[in-house]
């Protein structure tokens, strides 16, 4: 045994066994494609048929409708992104495993950001498929609605993209908090409420104070600014209506911000995750 | 080789392990003793960095564990605490803690052959007893095939065979050459398997020494003297500077006095002796009487638990 010697590629093949070799895993990714196909056929065949003589409408607004029909699974694939992304390193404290995981790989940082990498990847490419599939199966579907999907259109691609990413990205910051809450109840907990009671909390304070800034709040969090990453560009200025009058001052991210913003709070929840990683008794 | 110096460990103000300087040499089996709660699984953690000592230091074959290229091949290590995910299998626990080191397949099948975990080895680890727990851990610890090996009570759990198993093991890796160091609370097994023991008590250590000294330690503690004339023999042992006891009628425990001065003073009294034997000290005298003090949490000794 010579050449028997710790490497990042050997903890990145490591992290890929311990992924693809637990039951939970399996199950929440079965879950989060066919829940995301689903949905997206449900909501293609459910869409109402537009009025008598009504005018058709136009390109942007047909791929924006079939962007979001596609798209409607990431609401539901995001939560199952963000209870396995805490169970992946959670998982490891509640039963032990972290000590066999940092007394072969003693310096820690590098078994946590192979952890992450391949999480990460893995949930995209996952959170892919399930988009793509949800697109293929309801195009066909809603021409009977007056709407006809434009397979050459690249918005259309990159919002199935930039879905996949926001589910990883969900992921990972439930990995981060994770990281740093080291239990599974409150892993999962602290990821759920924080993409989604944390939103319906902040609109409940702007029913009731008529004030802007619990909106602008809303908009700098993970859920809000990630779902600029799958709107369908082209319609967003066309059907923009402000929520309510006065609404003026209510900031609105576009696609890059939304991504800086969310890829901000992963970075956050990481370094903070990994200062503690590094300095706690395992 | 580990050496030890000055290693502390403090959890808030509780001192787990206190100003521990020691070394575990190759080529021998060396037991870590001591009661439960006297620091041994602490130690063991703070050697391979799972936690940070408050002051002191720790290395291993001369450096830091966390500075070392290949650690599963230098050091395997068995925590007392289970240290695997309960749902996943054996054979894939060991296949990713190998991957991290390019370790191959091959070796993976020895050490599942070596620890006889072939019929569980596609079993997820959640169903397995603390004996087929406690193998896949010592697989897990041999799979770099390390010079040291680091085993927190290792016959933990273990049938009376599984018990001789490790024995033969430890015995013939350090044969091999390799630094063995192998916790226990139990004085019997170490008895049994250990060339060198250190003892701890309260975090401290309190031995350090091969076996047939500890040993030596506790022989000539007592010595039974049977004569008819314990009456009179008594008080003179006494007055000699002895502490003496009378469990029978005919039979003196004497502590403090050496056989031969008792039996010269007999004879200078003109007192028959029927028996005259230093009670014959044993391991787990010395253990005890080295801990008796060390001990944490005696058994009865809180009120209203």
């Amino acid at each position: 045994m010579k050449t028997v010697t710790l490497s990042f590629g050997g903890e990145l093949r490591s992290e890929w066994i311990k992924l693809r070799t637990l039951r939970s895993t399996l199950w929440c990714y079965l879950i989060m494609v066919v829940l995301t196909i689903a949905l997206g056929l449900l909501i293609a065949s459910a869409h109402p048929a537009p009025a008598a003589g009504a005018p058709t409408p136009s390109h942007d607004v047909q791929q924006s409708t079939w962007v979001t029909v596609a798209t409607l699974g990431v609401g539901f694939a995001q939560l199952v992104s963000a209870v396995l992304g805490a169970l992946v390193i959670t998982g490891e404290y509640s039963t032990g495993m972290i000590r066999s995981t940092f007394a072969a790989v003693p310096k820690r940082l590098p078994t946590i950001v192979a952890k992450a990498l391949v999480f990460g990847v893995t949930t995209f490419v996952v959170a892919l498929v399930g988009l793509v599939a949800a697109a293929l199966v309801s195009a066909p579907v809603l021409p009977t609605n007056d709407i006809t999907a434009d397979f050459g259109d690249g918005n259309v691609w990159l919002a199935l993209v930039g879905g996949a990413g926001y589910v990883a990205l969900i992921g990972l910051l439930a990995f981060g908090i994770g990281l740093i809450v080291r239990s599974s109840a409150g892993g999962i907990a602290a990821a759920l409420g924080l993409v989604l009671v944390v939103p319906t909390i902040l609109q409940v304070l702007a029913r009731v104070t008529l004030a802007d800034w619990p909106a602008n709040i809303a908009a700098f969090l993970p859920a809000s600014a990630g779902s600029k990453l799958y709107a369908y560009p082209g319609a967003a200025a066309e059907s923009f209506t402000p929520s309510r009058p006065g609404a003026s001052g209510v900031i609105t991210l576009d696609t890059w911000q939304g991504l800086l913003v969310l890829v901000g709070w992963v970075v956050v929840a990481f370094v903070v995750g990994a200062v503690l990683v590094k300095r706690r008794d395992a | 080789m580990i050496q030890a110096v000055g290693l502390t460990k403090r959890y808030g103000t509780k001192t787990a392990v206190d100003d521990v300087t020691f070394e575990v040499k190759p080529g021998m089996v060396t037991g870590f003793l001591g009661p439960n709660g006297a620091g041994k699984s602490t130690t063991m953690r703070l050697i391979v960095a799972l936690d940070r000592p408050t002051s002191g230091s720790v290395t291993v074959n001369g450096k830091r564990y966390a500075d070392l290229k290949a650690p599963l091949r230098e050091v395997g290590v068995l925590l007392d605490a289970k240290a695997v995910h309960t749902g996943r299998t054996a054979e894939n626990h060991l296949l990713a803690l190998a991957a991290t080191h390019g370790i191959p397949r091959t070796r993976v099948d020895e050490v599942i052959a070596l620890t006889g975990l072939e019929s569980v080895a596609r079993r997820r680890v959640g169903g397995f007893s603390l004996g087929m727990g406690q193998r896949l851990g010592i697989a897990a610890a041999l799979l770099g095939d390390p010079s040291i090996l680091i085993l927190d009570e290792p016959v933990n759990g273990l049938d009376p065979e599984g018990v001789i198993w490790v024995r033969e093991l430890t015995r013939q890796l350090a044969g091999e050459g390799r630094t063995i160091f192998l916790s226990s609370h139990l004085m019997t097994e170490m008895a049994q398997t250990a060339d060198h023991i250190i003892v701890l008590g309260r975090g401290r250590v309190i031995a350090d020494a091969p076996v047939a000294t500890i040993e030596a330690m506790a022989t000539g503690t007592a010595v039974h003297v049977r004569t008819p004339d314990a009456e009179r023999f008594g008080p003179l042992l006494t007055g000699a500077g002895a502490t003496v006891a009378r469990p029978e009628a005919e039979l003196l425990e004497v502590t403090g006095l050496a056989a031969p001065q008792i039996g010269e003073l007999a004879a200078h009294e003109r007192i028959v002796l029927h028996e005259l034997s230093p009670v014959g000290g044993s391991l787990e005298d010395a253990y005890l009487a080295l801990t008796q003090d060390e001990v944490e949490y005696h058994a009865g000794g809180t009120v209203g638990a």
